[in-house]
């Protein structure tokens, strides 16, 4: 220390008004840090009531995990999105073919990552149905967080656990979620971006992670993005009148940007942004599926594609589709249940856009949010019961457990009694198994499959690039390179539905058709797979 | 390449974590105000105010102090023996202000901050000693809170804020200021609780039994403040951190980029000497201690982060990676963009706090310069460490006064530690 010796010469006067010279360190008058937030709030997944969500979700996983390798029957998509998981996860690129940007990758880079589950429980059986046991940690995680959002919406324990029930029992949940779609990993996320976004502690972090998840979710399926305003709104009712709104506004933006950027930059850096010749690129698919792509007609026209699909998601279960419709416009007027009416209003008017493409997954997108809006009109309806009437509330609950138990019961007993019995992949199993023992010179054979068999070809053995799907033998000119003599170069073709369903366009997949003989059938007449040898002699 | 980008991403996520501490949720940002205050004067106060060729703002400044509405306070101002125009400002503020200002004049032949606060520790009377430069502008309410905040939470140590306010004068001294909004709105306050803290240069309030017991101010460190902050919260000193805009310190930002430049390399520098004293290392608990080694290592991580960032991305753009990779050397740009839209975000905060009208060319410095500002403090921080190492800790006082001051450092560069 160096200070001067100098005395000190002058002073100031005795310092006015200091009534006391010690500083009371004793007794502090107000505790030091008071961080803790005014209004505690209880966890909504943990103790009796994580027990209680906990078991309602394990039941629902009970009634969809038996059978699930037998119904519903494998998808063409189911098959192609496990292919591109295994290419995922075998190394092989984001797909076994050129990747064309169709679909966002992460929802099966997901699902590589789970690929290990069905190892784990010795699933007999074809790939596809086999893969089907990892969706069901992802149905799970869906089931749970439709729990968490309704309590966080600001339902009452019994409501969200209807809700959740709701959702899980019905009958199209059950057929849909067991099978394989991007949808369902899209959901999930955005179901958890909706739980972080109303995270009661208004923490900065949580509506980062929540933009985080929003982009995942679109990144696991590009369409859940219409269900972003959802979010937006229960974003921003989440953080009004508080301080620090516009932070939390800030945090999701850049969770949502920065993330989901990664999708676009990887294009960039493999230069395929941008449409030019030679190559596939992102803005080209996008041109491609936002213009070209044929509509599957009006809902409301008879004989259009889209209605067809209304009416078989309507022969699963009208009671969700139809309670969910109704439950949404009033659920629009109520405040604190606007953000799943918003969701669930535009994934309606998407589907009845006239003239749009309408997938044959998109229900998997509404269920969740139609059964939150349905439960939340209950709660709505819970809670207008005065409750100075004491015996109102039970009598009501009563009659509504009965008229549920009447009108719905019976219904979806015997949807689920089909889910739970029915062995609608007979056919496919058998065909797996006749291609992978019966056939000669398998190392040496070529076979055109639909992409629900592929995988099994592949690992009974075929080479891989001899195991061809059908429809890209017209489609994708690297395919056509590989083949000098064309429909000749082709040993066996498996007929499937999937490949009979659209024989004008695909000229070759025809030629095959025409120039072959059935060696071996299996399954009804409807779903028939049959194994058919090329006769290369005759000329077509 | 990977590990690189690991580690960058890490070191960014955690910085941006701190930074944001203040937001965390509407309860954190209540807790980090000023409480308000009773009404009652109890502590006495002796403000030390160093001045050294800054006659021009020295008389304001005390002139403001005198504004203070609290009844028990002095004002000690210390000037050096070869600086008779600061030395007549003050004995001049002394005559007009009997018994509220006491001038003591600095005989050391090495003149800087923590020597001319030691000379005048043996002057102080208050229960609380509180340090000021010659060019704040204290608010006239500051020192009621102050005693408030002693009393009302038994601190040893109260640090108010600090706020740079001049952002549209440049580009750099827009982010100088959004720097010093976010570490005193914020990361101050989460290294107040965690229990250690680097304290700020003024506007920092001191128990004087604490303070003499520690042996006053470090003559030889350059970054006296950090180290007193160091020794203090070592020693268990409870620490409070309170920020309320109306009655922060006001301050400016150096006038040029060199300056800046110097600035900060003298700051740097300070965290290294302190680093390298080790006080730190008698903090009780091992995530203190690993706090503080991250805290003082900060400024060189940053610098590193700040080139070897921009870097990764002009490899990845144009050198031809592998997918993998390429996209690895851009999740570090995730926290690090993160950053900039929290800025913009506090950029919106700080006008509204301050009423000041921020324009879009504000917004446009703020994106633009912020490489070219990560450069400014990559370049202070090289600068600091060759400095250390090759012995060179003089201090480089930066002006705060008009031009005709430049050569004034001439006379605080010659010395040696």
């Amino acid at each position: 220390m160096t200070t001067t010796s100098e005395p000190p010469q002058t002073t100031t006067a005795l310092i006015p008004k200091a009534r006391s010279g010690v500083i009371d360190v004793t007794r502090p008058l107000v505790p030091a840090h008071d961080h803790q937030p005014s209004r505690v709030r209880r966890r909504e997944l943990t103790g009796g009531e994580g027990l209680l969500a906990g078991g309602l979700t394990a039941l629902v996983l009970a009634v969809l995990t038996v059978n699930i390798t037998g119904f519903p029957m494998a998808s063409d998509d189911e098959g192609t999105y496990l292919a591109q998981a295994w290419a995922v996860a075998t190394g092989k690129g984001l797909a076994h073919y050129t990747y064309w940007y169709d679909h966002p990758p992460l929802a099966w880079i997901q699902l590589a990552a789970l690929s290990w589950i069905p190892g784990l429980f010795q699933v007999d059986g074809p790939a596809v149905m086999a893969a089907r046991v990892a969706m069901i940690p992802v149905v799970a995680a869906c089931l749970l967080l439709v729990y968490l959002v309704c309590r966080r919406l600001g339902m009452a324990v019994w409501a969200a656990a209807a809700g959740l029930l709701i959702f899980g029992l019905s009958p199209l949940t059950i057929t849909m979620y067991r099978e394989i779609y991007l949808d369902t990993f899209a959901v999930t996320w955005m179901l958890g971006a909706l739980a972080l976004v109303l995270s009661p502690r208004r923490n900065l972090w949580h509506y980062t992670a929540a933009g985080a998840a929003t982009a995942l979710a679109v990144l696991s399926k590009e369409t859940m993005l219409v269900t972003l305003p959802a979010v937006c709104v229960a974003l921003w009712q989440n953080a009004a009148r508080s301080s620090t709104r516009p932070w939390a506004v800030g945090g999701y933006l850049s969770g949502l940007v920065l993330v989901g950027m990664f999708y676009p930059l990887y294009a960039l850096l493999r230069g395929e942004l941008f449409p030019g010749p030679g190559h596939v690129s992102l803005i080209g698919a996008w041109q491609f599926q936002l213009a070209n792509r044929s509509g599957t007609g009006s809902i409301f026209e008879a004989g259009a594609g889209s209605h067809e699909l209304v009416k078989s998601w309507l022969f699963y279960d009208p009671v969700i589709l139809l309670a969910g419709l109704a439950a949404t416009v009033p659920a629009l007027v109520v405040r604190r249940l606007r953000p799943a009416a918003v969701a669930a209003v535009i994934l309606v008017l998407v589907a009845i856009r006239p003239g749009g493409y309408l997938p044959a997954m998109y229900v998997v997108q509404i269920l969740p949010f139609f059964a939150i809006v349905i439960a939340g009109m209950l709660d709505v309806t819970g809670r207008a019961v005065p409750a100075h009437r004491r015996w109102w509330r039970p009598a009501l609950a009563t009659v509504a457990v009965l008229l549920a138990a009447t009108l719905i019961g019976p219904r979806w007993w015997a949807g689920n009694q089909r889910a739970l019995t029915a062995a609608d992949n007979a056919g496919y199993t058998a065909a797996a198994d006749y291609l992978r023992t019966s056939v000669p010179d398998r190392a040496g054979a070529t076979v055109v499959v639909d992409d629900v068999l592929w995988l099994d070809c592949v690992n009974a053995g075929y080479p891989e690039e001899q195991v061809i799907w059908f429809y890209k033998l017209d489609l994708d000119p690297a395919v056509a390179a590989r083949m000098p003599n064309g429909w000749r170069d082709v040993d066996y073709l498996v007929s499937t539905p999937a490949l009979r369903q659209d024989p004008g366009s695909l000229p070759l997949v025809n030629t095959l058709l025409t120039n072959s003989t059935v060696e071996a059938a299996f399954g009804p007449a409807d779903g028939r797979i049959e194994i058919r040898r090329i006769n290369k002699e005759i000329r077509s | 390449m990977i590990l690189t980008s690991v580690v960058l991403a890490t070191f960014a996520a955690v910085t941006l974590w701190w930074t944001m501490h203040a937001w965390r949720t509407p309860e954190t940002l209540a807790a980090t105000r000023f409480a308000e205050p009773d009404g009652d004067h109890r502590l006495t106060f002796s403000l030390l105010l160093p001045a050294r060729h800054e006659q021009s703002v020295l008389e304001h400044t005390i002139q403001r102090l005198l504004r203070s509405t609290h009844q028990g306070y002095e004002i000690i101002v210390i000037v050096g023996h070869d600086d008779p125009e600061t030395a007549a400002v003050a004995h001049r503020a002394a005559e007009n202000a009997p018994g509220r200002v006491l001038v003591v004049t600095d005989h050391n032949e090495v003149k800087n901050k923590p020597r001319a606060l030691n000379t005048a520790l043996p002057y102080v009377r208050g229960d609380v000693v509180g340090v000021f430069d010659a060019e704040d502008q204290v608010h006239p309410h500051l020192l009621e809170h102050v005693d408030h905040a002693f009393r009302s939470t038994g601190a040893d140590v109260v640090q108010g804020g600090v706020q740079l306010i001049n952002f549209h004068t440049s580009w750099f001294s827009l982010h100088n200021c959004l720097e010093y909004f976010f570490w005193f709105r914020s990361r101050l306050h989460l290294h107040a609780r965690k229990g250690f803290i680097p304290l700020g240069g003024n506007t920092v309030f001191v128990r004087t039994d604490v303070l003499r017991t520690a042996n006053g101010w470090d003559g030889t460190c350059l970054a006296e403040d950090c180290d007193l902050g160091v020794r203090l919260s070592s020693r268990g000193a409870k620490v409070v951190v309170a920020y309320e805009a109306s009655l922060v310190t006001r301050e400016e930002t150096p006038d040029t980029l060199g300056s800046l430049l110097k600035q900060r390399t003298r700051w740097n520098q300070g965290f290294l000497q302190v680093l390298r004293k080790g006080e730190w290392r008698r903090l009780p608990s091992f995530g203190q201690r690993l706090l503080a080694r991250y805290t003082l290592v900060g400024p060189f991580l940053q610098a590193f982060s700040g080139v070897a960032i921009p870097i990764g991305i002009a490899a990845a753009i144009f050198a031809d990676l592998p997918i993998g990779i390429a996209l690895a050397t851009f999740v570090p740009v995730v926290p690090m963009a993160a950053n900039i839209v929290f800025q913009t975000v506090g950029l919106r905060d700080f006008g509204q706090q301050y009423h000041l009208r921020i324009k879009p060319l504000h917004y446009a410095w703020l994106i633009l310069g912020a490489f070219p500002y990560a450069l400014v403090l990559s370049v202070a921080a090289l600068r600091a460490v060759w400095r250390e190492y090759t012995g060179r800790r003089n201090w480089e006082l930066t002006a705060h006064v008009g031009a005709h001051l430049n050569n004034a450092n001439a006379g605080a560069e010659a010395g040696v530690a």
